[in-house]
């Protein structure tokens, strides 16, 4: 039988469950002898509309991209370390816009299997749920999403993977 | 990570006393000082006054967002208040602002900060939402009103 999934993606967005989500991902990816590709996107959506909305000044915004791509650099290089590690090769993979259209569009164009997701944050509102980026990325993905819960669990099992010298 | 996410109803005045616009920036920090136990009162403050120093914070609609970086929090925060009375924080729309929302972040948390701010100005686009919570009294008035 082959394996399942041979090119996984995982989302980084920043938080601490995105990281566990890589984690899982790392531990997968060299379970099954698969491809892992880790993705951050600068929501320049969000950035555009604050500046629509003249929440920011055009200096804020410039700003505020800088640290946001000096973030996504931070935990990419983080994740692409966790996988050396582990001895996975991970692809960073960083870009800008809308963060689930962008997803989707790469999910598609390099045919990936599995995204995988943390980070799922409690929806509280009918209005989180319309507005949840991890939940549309969720929704829209052409391929099956592994969500990942209970960050003790994915530590544990990382660690119990032997370093690769 | 959107507005409700963090909207804590001990980080709520309904209503805001003050009149002025910088009286009123010290009222909102000085709940975030007596509810989180923050001490650099000061710096927050002038983090706020600084960002509002290069253009007004105040939207239209009555909506005002002062919003600042600063390393006085660990994490972001909002604070949320309602004047009985529309005041004149030298808003866009050359109206006076009723509803504040003070956001406030670590230098480290770029992305949720941005995340937080856009999740407020989309909430508060709405003018059925605006309406009701104009005539909210009370915090748990308005958590409920997120929430729904």
């Amino acid at each position: 039988m082959t394996e399942p999934f041979k090119s996984i993606l995982v989302f980084l967005d920043g938080s601490e469950d995105s990281v566990t989500a890589a984690m899982a991902a790392i531990a997968m990816a060299r379970r099954l002898d698969a491809n892992l590709t880790a993705m951050y996107v600068v929501n320049t959506r969000a950035l555009q509309d604050l500046v629509k909305a003249r929440i920011f000044l055009d200096v804020e915004e410039q700003e505020y991209r800088r640290d946001i791509e000096g973030d996504a650099q931070r935990y990419l290089n983080h994740v692409e370390r966790l996988g050396l590690q582990k001895g996975v090769h991970v692809t960073p993979v960083k870009t800008s816009g809308t963060v689930h259209t962008e997803v989707k569009k790469y999910l598609q164009e390099k045919h990936i299997d599995l995204l995988v997701l943390g980070g799922m944050s409690e929806i509280h509102s009918r209005r989180d749920e319309l507005l949840s980026e991890t939940d549309r990325m969720m929704r829209t993905a052409p391929c099956p999403v592994l969500v990942v819960r209970d960050n003790d669990t994915i530590w544990d099992m990382f660690e119990s993977l032997p370093d690769q010298p | 990570m959107t507005l409700t996410d963090i909207l804590d109803r001990d980080l709520m005045k309904i209503p805001l006393q003050s009149t002025t616009k910088h009286a009123l920036i010290e009222e909102l920090v000085d709940v975030l000082v007596q509810n989180r136990h923050v001490r650099n009162r000061e710096e927050l403050l002038s983090a706020v006054l600084s960002r509002e120093a290069l253009g007004s914070t105040g939207l239209a609609d009555g909506i005002a967002i002062p919003h600042a970086k600063t390393t006085a929090v660990d994490t972001v925060s909002v604070v949320m208040g309602i004047t009985r009375e529309p005041i004149d924080f030298d808003a866009q729309d050359g109206k006076g602002s009723q509803f504040f929302f003070l956001v406030l972040a670590p230098e480290h948390e770029a992305s949720a900060h941005i995340e937080v701010l856009a999740s407020i100005a989309r909430a508060t686009a709405s003018p059925a939402l605006r309406r009701l919570l104009a005539a909210s009294h009370s915090a748990d008035e308005v958590m409920r009103l997120f929430l729904d």
